[in-house]
């Protein structure tokens, strides 16, 4: 992990000077985790997709401005959740994000497990806000004042939000998980 | 401490330092409450990492797109461009900046080098072969001198 670190910040330095071939070289590595996390907030992958690619021109371009290279992953994904609640708006002007927002997408044709169907049918009963963190805690592994930096909310929000998800996903999940085992 | 002061959730999700974690599960040891709410807690942690991750419908790709090219300056002043200039100036200078030499002087200097390293080498080559020759001579003259007795 740390030579993996080491290695995106020479890449992001190279990227710094132009070289495409290492902005490339990075949009590989971190490509499939923007994906998965676009895919989450926005329940559809062509919508998906085009912020994928949107995120990575936005991140190119203003690399320059990222003030601490080590910090690019929180960055990254900062630009991502901008785009994605972006689109949202567009899709609902009248700003409310609630979770019916999140159930469009064909989920059973991408999840053929049943564990899997449940846990994306658990997330998708999560408000906006709830299931975000989540994905940015569980699934991309960051740290609570990373989210708080990510989300630009204090870290006590963050708590909250994680943990009533947490409780939430508990009482959904059990009796899945009750069932499998019996 | 009673059992609400610890946060399960922060321990199962990695967010305590060690003092607290190790605190925690000296508590958790002798508690099987708090033992059941951990359990729990990873149980739906686990559950929620069978979610399987979406492979992309396609690579996000840059190559091809002239917005992503470096301009010209960028490409001009890379740092291997910076190197090459460095050196090349380095040898100007070196150039113009070294005192003058007489190549005429240079050559006489290295023929007359040549010439007592090739003196130095046949002086010894013969000396070696004089003296060859003369133990040969003398182990002839002895075999000789000894026929002629006989």
């Amino acid at each position: 992990m740390i030579f993996r670190e080491v290695e995106d910040l020479d890449l992001i330095a190279k990227a710094r000077r132009g070289d495409v071939e290492a902005y490339n070289l990075l949009v590989s590595r971190w490509e499939k985790r923007v994906f998965n996390y676009l895919l989450r907030l926005v329940s559809n992958r062509e919508d998906a997709l085009d912020l994928s690619q949107e995120v990575f021109l936005k991140a190119y371009r203003n690399l320059p401005k990222l003030d601490d290279p080590a910090r690019f992953a929180g960055w990254l994904f900062r630009i991502a959740h901008n785009e994605a609640f972006s689109l949202l708006r567009r899709k609902r002007p009248e700003g409310e994000l609630g979770p019916e927002l999140h159930t469009a997408g064909a989920a059973g044709s991408l999840l053929p497990m049943e564990l899997s169907l449940a846990v994306e049918s658990a997330l998708k009963r999560l408000n906006g806000d709830q299931r975000e963190v989540v994905l940015l805690k569980v699934y991309q592994g960051f740290k609570f004042d990373e989210i708080s930096e990510i989300l630009e909310c204090p870290v006590s929000t963050v708590k909250s939000r994680l943990y009533t998800a947490l409780d939430l996903l508990k009482a959904t999940l059990a009796p899945v998980v009750l069932r499998g085992e019996s | 401490m009673n059992c609400e002061s610890y946060d399960w959730k922060a321990y199962a999700l990695g967010e305590l330092d060690r003092p607290a974690r190790t605190e925690a599960e000296s508590h958790a040891a002798t508690c099987a409450n708090c033992r059941n709410e951990l359990a729990t807690l990873r149980l739906t942690l686990d559950t929620l990492s069978t979610l399987r991750e979406e492979e992309m419908p396609r690579r996000i790709a840059f190559v091809s797109d002239k917005v992503f090219e470096p301009r010209w300056w960028q490409r001009v002043f890379s740092p291997n461009f910076a190197a090459a200039c460095v050196i090349a100036g380095a040898i100007l200078v070196h150039a113009f900046a070294r005192p003058g030499i007489n190549d005429a002087e240079v050559q006489a200097q290295i023929k007359a080098q040549i010439d007592v390293a090739v003196n130095k080498a046949v002086a010894e080559q013969t000396e070696s072969i004089v003296a060859r020759d003369n133990a040969r001579y003398s182990q002839v003259y002895k075999i000789a001198t000894g026929l002629e007795r006989q």
